[in-house]
């Protein structure tokens, strides 16, 4: 334990009413970590802060999908991060099957769609609106893909639908999918060196923010059933013919178990609610400051006392 | 002394190949050992009988390849026997438990290897003491042990080498202490002194013949050298092709070969040297004067049978003659040699 | 390859393979005329493929067994008590290392320590270089700030090398005692070297809960094989007399293996000791996919964050760990005991413990005095991570760079791979059946051509053939550019014996690197495409075509070379119609590690981007879909291991033929 937490363990200390500290659980609260980093950092500031609670918490790394598996089984406790388009179909899934619930949103919005970094707006000024896109496909244009523009989708298996919106909105695109994250970010970072236009699929709120400034194309306004309803949307013989919803949601979900083993935990863990600048401040201590993540956390408790010590009271 | 033997030895076979039983069982009677290699088989050891008594030193010869390792692997039933039996002190080699067998061999067996056999990662000093260890002795008595025969075998100041830091002969010597550590009754020795120089194996022949007749052990020794098997042998087994041509002491070798094949091999030796006047003695008449030892061999009364003028001289053993030497007959053997 | 083969069919003209060729060609024959007639539309569509509806669903029976074993047989609650067990000893170990929270509460151990005891042990098995080497890879992770992610690897390995070596010096010793166990344990171990390691992972989750726990038992089982293999050599070779002189000296079988057999066998044990390591190393990356913490983990935390200086400085921490530990036990391994003078003192036996211990408590001590001895915090490190970063990006954004791999790309994908994947996937499945069939008999024969396809069959039979084709295709056209460069690089190199050593080096560290950090670059340069693709594969699978080459042409007997020199011929011929044709059977091996490096790096590949079986493997990791997982990385391996058993069984009767060792 690093001296900073010792000196918080004992401003909490003052601060916490006793008795749900004496019913927590000693046993580690079991936080996952995935591979980006606000997610990284959010959760050890969420574990320092209940490490100055006097609980034990533990990180794992898992896979973003698999942890929901996880949490249902009580192999992890809780999930800081569940976003809407990403890992929606999973969480819903293993709440289906029972084991873990809905531990309350972020006051944050999520938001994953065609994205551009600002270099490409010279080459194409009618941006973002996706007409504009369409109509400067040309400079998308790669070796492989002829005279049509090309379209850095994510990995297939995050299911972004990007080529069924290509052909429902009739757009001059060829879709290629990258198959990592790392390959979407080595594609902007390749396309950074001589200010190439690019447009590819990207999310928020995330680290690329800081380092590449950029906007989401905007898309026909999402309507609920878009992608159920041939009807729903300007196309009204095609699915997938509207952008991404511009808010969606981010949760946090917990373990059916840690009601009961650490109440006190459980009880913070409902009430943090982190809003999209305080996790792109997160972000941005790792990416840019290069910290190390619970540097990153210590220090972000440090700077923001006000925002989380009402949590713990 | 009445002969107990230790070692039997009735129709004994050993066949390498793919199903050597099955081969045996099926296999017409006097195939020769060519007929078997030409059916894929190799006769390791071919139909051999053979006793061996205790105290006594037998020497096996025979040209390399002839089955000598083997038919002693099979004496101590380092080879499985494919037919016939082996019996030792009375015990059905075959019959025996593994356990049965474990002790047998950790009490009574000794046996020193043509190539060494040493543990590589083991000092001179636990090499030794290896046997010791494994029945399970203390350390500090193995220990004892062990730097005594070592001693014995002069190797001392070596005791903490690697087998792979000594000379042939000094790994030689290793196998030998090692053998002689447990001082086992019954003793496999295949060429023990091969790798010797002339002056220490002379030392070792000594001192092997002095634990044999002080302690009584039983000796199987195989070498390839005439001088030494005359030196130490009671009797000789001469082996051909897995089977055993002839075993005899070593002046009726010499003055009866039983099969061309033990005549031409023996050919080279020195009769005088090895004939002795108790086999030349005859038992009808006796001849007159003074008698020479039964023991001394045709070549240590050279002198003596030139000399002297008398036709038929008289042998005693033990002061009491037991009859007459011809001297023409003892002349010719002498002559022959020279 | 062709070229090879024809040549070699001319001067091996025995009538079995006169035969052999022939009905290659028939097969071949059949198979140009099924595609024909594919491409003139007569080719009903059944078969051209596999009709969906007579796919058997293997990933649903495999699941049906899966679950029966998982549930009904109880093997979960089995594992699951073996994981409490192994979590245990891994709790130790990441107390010791970086100081997690559990039994024994003594850890960490101080960076210094470790990197002291790191010095004398190099000393003692490979004096000053060794020590250096030793004390310098663990001074660089501190000081590069990745002290304690290194220790979580480290902590895992360490439980992970040991389960390794154990289980696999056990089932070596089975092997190598009754013969059933070696019947049934060699296709097994065939199947798992090919296995894509993907397929290791999902059921190291489902069975050993994700985290370390997964991590280790994933880790252990792809470093077993070879453990296996070597200790079964090991144990073969042990001269029969002394193991003869083990039994007169009444040793009971157990003793006899623990006192005769097993020390006897050190040489091959310790190198299969060091072949653990390596492949404990290899993992490192690749089981950070199911939540095993350290070095992987940190690594596609950074690339995921596009950080190359970042990953690269752990790049480099691995393959200094590994270049250490790899140095360090071979060192150990030729190491041979040399005796004491009698009367040496006790304490001079045991220097090097006393030294290690000397030296470990000396600065666990001044840890408690010196901060910087315990732990060098964040602000004090060195890592150059931003500065490698621009490094890099300006060489990639570098104009000569680009212009050369923009052409690269544009020839490439527009010319050659793209119209090449075209045709594969053009070709009806029982014609590209009969072409596997008829390669596979012109080399191995009939036996490896009667496996090539039921193997192929089955993959045809699994449903997933598009994608196979298109991993083949991967596999073909990087194995094909890396035999164009690697080749002709090796030749080169092994010319001079130091160009020898310095190819050869570089190809350890190629190999040693891990292979994701080669992704960033390919895609910066050559975009998300199959160049990229191909690109990644070939700097993996070049390392063995061109080490082989090497070692081939270097040990080719000198009596040859100079009976062909003394029949005055140029250089070249000397090499054409003496030294490569001897070195053949060893480049043939070369060739075949070529192809299942490829097939390994495929599957890493697509985190590029790909259409292959790679992909949906990935895929399968999120989920619990144990059946899928499997006939995927079954598929992989089938073609694999084709591909496997024909070569090798070339190179050897090639080997037999021309009278060379093994
Ligand atoms: N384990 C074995 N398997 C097959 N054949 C064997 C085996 N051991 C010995 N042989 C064969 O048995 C025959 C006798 O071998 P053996 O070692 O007994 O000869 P030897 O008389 O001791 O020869 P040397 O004087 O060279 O030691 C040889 O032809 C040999 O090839
Ligand atoms: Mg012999």
């Amino acid at each position: 334990m690093n001296k900073f937490t010792t000196a918080l363990t004992a401003g909490v200390l003052a601060f916490a009413p006793m008795t749900l500290l004496a019913e927590d659980s000693s046993d580690p609260i079991v936080i996952p970590v995935h591979n980006w980093s606000s997610q990284i950092v959010m959760s050890h500031v969420v574990g320092q802060i209940f490490e100055s609670m006097g609980n034990n918490v533990e990180f794992v790394t898992t896979d973003s999908q698999a942890v929901y598996e996880s949490v249902r089984l009580g192999d992890v406790t809780l999930e800081m991060e569940v976003w809407e388009g990403a890992f929606g179909a999973s969480f819903r899934a293993a709440l289906e099957k029972g084991g873990l619930h809905d531990a309350g949103d972020h006051d944050a919005v999520t938001r994953e769609d065609w994205w551009y970094p600002m270099w490409t707006k010279d080459a194409c000024p009618g941006l973002p609106s996706w007409e504009a896109l369409n109509e400067c496909a040309a400079v998308f244009a790669t070796a492989e893909t002829g005279d049509k523009g090309r379209y850095l989708d994510g990995p297939v298996d995050w299911l972004k639908h990007g080529q069924e919106r290509v052909e429902a909105l009739g757009m001059d695109f060829v879709v290629v999918n990258a198959g990592s994250a790392a390959a979407l970010w080595a594609e902007i970072g390749a396309a950074e060196a001589d200010k190439r236009p690019v447009v590819v699929f990207n999310w928020t709120p995330n680290f690329a923010e800081a380092v590449w400034p950029g906007e989401f194309v905007e898309f026909p306004e999402w309507v609920d059933g878009c992608d159920k309803d041939p009807a729903v949307g300007p196309n009204p013989d095609a699915l997938y013919d509207c952008g991404n919803p511009a808010d969606g949601y981010l949760k946090k979900a917990a373990w059916d178990g840690m009601k009961d083993k650490w109440p006190g935990a459980y009880d913070v863990l409902t009430k943090i609610s982190f809003t999209n600048p305080q996790i792109a401040e997160m972000a941005r201590l790792v990416d840019v400051e290069e910290l190390e993540p619970e540097e990153a956390a210590a220090e972000w408790l440090e700077a923001n006392p006000d925002v989380w010590q009402g949590w713990t009271s | 002394m009445t002969a107990e033997t230790v070692i039997s030895c009735k129709n004994a076979w050993k066949i390498f190949g793919a199903d050597p039983k099955k081969y045996l069982r099926s296999m017409p009677a006097g195939l020769s050992f060519d007929d078997i290699r030409a059916d894929g088989y190799i006769a390791g050891v071919k139909d051999v009988s053979i006793d061996v008594t205790r105290g006594e030193m037998l020497v096996i010869m025979g040209l390399s390849g002839s089955g000598k390792s083997t038919l002693v692997r099979c004496f101590s039933r380092l080879h499985d026997i494919t037919g016939g039996t082996i019996t030792v002190e009375g015990q059905d080699l075959m019959s025996l438990s593994e356990k049965e067998l474990i002790e047998l061999r950790r009490n009574k067996m000794g046996m020193v290897f043509q190539s060494f056999g040493l543990l590589p990662h083991r000092t001179v000093l636990e090499n030794v003491a290896f046997p010791l260890e494994m029945r399970g002795q203390d350390k500090h008595a193995r220990r004892e042990r062990a730097l005594e025969v070592v001693k014995l075998v002069g190797l001392e100041g070596r005791e903490e080498y690697f087998p792979r830091e000594l000379s042939g002969g000094q790994q030689q010597r290793v196998g030998i202490a090692r053998s002689l550590a447990i001082e086992p009754d019954i003793w496999f020795l295949d060429e023990p002194f091969s790798a010797l120089d002339p002056l220490i194996r002379r030392e070792m022949q000594d001192e092997f013949l002095r634990l044999q007749g002080m302690l009584g052990k039983t000796i199987v020794f195989i070498t390839h050298d005439f001088d030494e098997a005359l030196r130490l042998a009671d009797r000789i087994a001469i082996m051909k092709d897995g089977a055993v041509e002839q075993c005899d002491t070593p002046d009726q070798i010499v003055l009866n070969p039983a099969t061309e094949y033990v005549r031409k091999f023996t050919e080279e030796i020195d009769k005088a040297r090895v004939v002795r006047a108790g086999v030349l003695a005859q038992g009808q008449v006796m001849g007159e004067g003074e008698p020479v030892e039964a023991s001394a061999s045709v070549q240590d009364l050279a002198r003596l049978l030139v000399q002297d003028a008398r036709a038929v001289i008289p042998v005693a053993q033990s002061s009491k003659v037991i009859g007459g030497m011809d001297r023409a007959a003892a002349l010719e053997i002498l002559l022959e040699a020279s | 390859m062709a070229d090879i083969t024809s040549d070699l069919k001319a001067d091996t003209t025995s009538p079995a393979q006169w035969s052999r060729s022939k009905w290659a060609s028939v097969l071949l024959l059949v198979a140009v005329v099924l595609t024909t007639l594919r491409y003139g539309g007569l080719l009903p569509d059944s078969l051209h493929r596999i009709p969906e509806a007579m796919i058997p669903p293997f990933a649903a029976w495999l699941d049906v067994f899966f679950n029966f074993v998982k549930d009904d047989l109880g093997l979960l609650t089995l594992t699951r008590t073996l994981t409490e067990g192994l979590e245990w000893l891994l709790d130790i170990t990441a107390n010791l290392m970086f100081g997690k929270r559990r039994w024994p509460f003594i850890g960490p151990i101080p960076w210094t320590a470790v990197a002291g005891v790191a010095a004398v042990v190099g000393y003692h098995l490979g004096g000053w270089r060794m020590a250096l080497l030793g004390a310098g890879t663990f001074i660089w992770t501190a000081l590069i700030g990745q002290w304690t992610i290194a220790m979580e690897t480290m902590s895992v390995l360490m439980v992970a090398a040991p389960l390794a070596f154990f289980i696999g010096l056990g089932l070596g010793i089975l092997a190598w005692k009754y013969a059933a166990v070696n019947r049934a344990i060699k296709p097994i171990l065939s199947v798992l070297q090919t296995l894509p390691f993907f397929t290791y992972l999902l059921p190291a989750v489902i069975f050993f809960k994700v985290g370390p726990t997964a991590g280790a038992v994933a880790t252990t089982i792809y470093a077993i094989p070879p453990m296996i293999l070597m200790t079964t050599l090991g144990l073969q070779k042990v001269p029969s007399e002394v193991v003869e002189a083990g039994n007169m000296s009444g040793c009971t079988k157990w003793q006899l293996l623990r006192h005769v057999y097993l020390p006897s066998a050190r040489t091959e044990i310790l190198v299969g000791v060091n072949q653990v390591i390596m492949l404990c190393l290899a993992m490192v990356v690749l089981t950070a996919f199911i939540g095993m913490p350290g070095l992987g983990a940190k690594l596609l935390a950074m690339m995921g964050s596009f950080k190359l200086g970042r990953s690269f400085e752990i790049g480099v921490t691995i393959v200094l760990l590994a270049v250490t530990l790899d140095r360090m036990s071979k060192a150990w391994v030729v190491r041979q005991p040399v005796h004491f003078e009698r009367g040496t003192p006790w304490w001079r036996k045991h220097i090097v413990l006393l030294m290690c211990i000397g030296v470990f408590v000396f600065f666990c001590i001044a840890a408690q005095f010196v901060q910087v001895f315990a732990e060098i915090g964040r602000k004090q490190n060195f890592s150059q991570g931003k500065e490698i970063d621009t490094l890099i990006k300006g060489f990639l954004a570098l104009d000569p760079v680009q212009n050369t791999t923009q052409a690269i790309r544009y020839v490439l994908n527009v010319w050659i791979l793209n119209p090449f994947r075209d045709f594969l996937l053009s070709i009806p499945t029982p014609a590209f059946i009969l072409l596997v069939v008829a390669f596979a008999l012109s080399l191995g024969g009939g036996r490896p051509a009667i496996y090539a396809a039921i193997f192929f069959g089955l993959v045809a039979l699994s449903g997933w053939w598009d994608r196979s084709v298109i991993t083949l295709y991967s596999v073909i056209s990087a194995v094909t550019l890396a035999l164009l460069i690697g080749v002709p690089l090796g030749i080169t190199a092994a010319r001079s014996e130091k160009w020898s050593q310095r190819v050869l080096l570089a190809c350890d560290t190629a190999q040693t690197f891990p292979s994701f950090i080669y992704l960033i670059p390919a895609i910066m340069l050559f975009g998300i495409t199959a160049t990229s693709v191909v690109m990644s594969i070939l700097i993996f699978a070049m390392v063995p075509l061109t080490r082989y080459t090497i070692e081939g042409l270097r040990t080719v007997p000198p009596e040859m070379t100079e009976a062909a020199d003394m029949a005055g011929a140029t250089r070249m011929q000397k090499l054409m119609k003496v030294q490569l044709p001897l070195a053949l059977p060893t480049m043939a091996v070369g060739f075949n590690q070529a192809i299942m490096f490829a097939f390994f790096m495929v599957i890493i590949a697509a985190f590029i981007g790909t259409q292959d079986l790679g992909q949906e493997l990935q895929r399968t990791l999120a989920g619990t879909d144990l059946g899928k997982n499997f006939v995927l990385g079954i598929c992989v391996s089938l073609m694999a291991l084709t591909f496997d058993l024909t070569i090798m069984k070339w190179a050897t009767e090639r080997k037999k033929a021309l009278g060379l060792p093994d």
